[in-house]
């Protein structure tokens, strides 16, 4: 018993020691990631914004895939939408922004933040790799399994599915959002 | 004396090296040498938790109990691979985007825990110290010889880190128009590690006059 309170006793100074420094270095690190988080964000908005201006965000409840939406204008004329997305890939969840015109077609897609594997999943980063899902989503369907690719772009998703249907999926619920917001009407 | 802590730092450079002679953390080294710049990367990674859990593990080994050494010892791994992961993911986001996965599993990496295990528990923390960075830059060598040969024939380009005007990548002109693919995929660093695996163990014993 005693024995047993000894080993107990030097386990749980170690985790405590541990779990200060933890704390400290967290303390430190969180700020300047979110700072950087933010930066990337902003990035990203501008860069699938299809030159049209960027307007306020405002965030969405109980929507699939759905996390924030942001109206895009052009001479204070809304021509579409930047959604803020999640999907499940293969590495846990994964964040990207999608900008949309008012009929839910996609425009524009940059992957934000994953945990896919380097080599694999980690390719959605590159650029080029969103062309698979540009235009689809209004008169064409976004493609959520390989079939619906062509063989080049099957090709290059090939040993990355996971991250491809969660990408997939994630852009055709934002599509799917977008035209139930009925901004064309 | 000197002569033995000189032999502590050196033996994990080619002697024991952890990858090609030990055959140790050969997930990461398969998994992100697909640019030398990933490989630099991961061994600044296992080069700090290996020499702070070594220095650690080595000033704890007459406290920690040996029926509770492996909890013990996981702890301080975890911790330092964590902290590795914060400071990376603030200060150096890009490297840490591109190790992904592998940043966390350095924690299950056998070079550390087995260097804990077969090291720094026995040894001086001194010693201990010396090991760790013998056997991180043995690490280092291997991962970045692997991610060199890997990057410079599959894709025709050595990426380094952006500095100034610098983008990091170098282009080499005859490998760029003709790469050979399969050594940039997942079987190419089998393929990679297979025949400099063969080439050490066709070395050394050369070196052992068999």
């Amino acid at each position: 018993m005693k024995k047993n309170l000894k080993y107990a006793f030097i386990l749980l100074s170690i985790c405590a020691v541990c779990a200060f420094a933890l704390g400290l270095t967290n303390s430190i690190t969180a700020p300047v990631i979110a700072q950087t988080e933010r930066e990337n964000e902003m990035m990203a908005l501008k860069a699938v914004s299809n030159g049209w201006s960027v307007g306020e965000q405002a965030e969405t409840q109980g929507v699939p895939f759905v996390i924030y939406t942001v109206p895009l204008t052009e001479n204070n004329e809304k021509r579409g939408y930047i959604v803020g997305l999640k999907g499940a890939g293969y590495g846990g969840e994964l964040t990207l922004v999608a900008s949309y015109t008012l009929e839910g077609e996609m425009l524009f897609a940059k992957m934000l933040t994953n945990s896919e594997t380097p080599g694999l999943g980690k390719k959605s980063e590159q650029e080029g790799y969103m062309d698979m899902f540009k235009g689809t989503g209004s008169v064409k369907a976004v493609p959520t399994t390989k079939d619906m690719l062509d063989s080049s772009d099957a090709a290059a998703v090939s040993g990355s599915s996971v991250t491809f249907m969660a990408i997939g999926k994630a852009i055709a619920g934002g599509s799917d959002y977008v035209k139930s917001l009925g901004g064309s009407k | 004396m000197k002569n033995n802590h000189m032999k502590e730092l050196t033996k994990g450079f080619f002697e024991q090296n952890p990858v090609f002679v030990v055959a140790l953390g050969l997930c990461p080294v398969l998994g992100v040498s697909t640019q030398v710049s990933n490989a630099i990367g991961m061994t600044a990674g296992v080069f700090f938790v290996l020499l702070f859990s070594n220095i650690i593990i080595s000033m704890l080994r007459n406290v920690i109990p040996g029926s509770i050494h492996i909890p013990a010892y996981i702890v301080v791994i975890a911790s330092l691979v964590t902290v590795t992961e914060m400071v990376m993911h603030a200060f150096v986001p890009a490297v840490y985007n591109s190790l992904g996965v592998y940043l966390p599993l350095i924690v299950v990496n056998c070079i550390i825990l087995g260097r804990a295990e077969a090291f720094a528990s026995k040894n001086t923390t001194f010693d201990s110290a010396l090991d760790a960075i013998g056997m991180s830059i043995g690490f280092g060598l291997a991962i970045t010889l692997i991610a060199l040969i890997r990057e410079l024939f599959g894709s025709g380009t050595i990426t380094l880190f952006p500095v100034g005007g610098f983008s990091g990548v170098i282009t080499i002109p005859w490998f760029y128009e003709n790469p050979v693919r399969v050594l940039a995929l997942a079987p190419g660093a089998l393929l990679v590690m297979g025949y400099l695996k063969a080439f050490f163990d066709w070395k050394s014993s050369l070196k052992k006059g068999k």
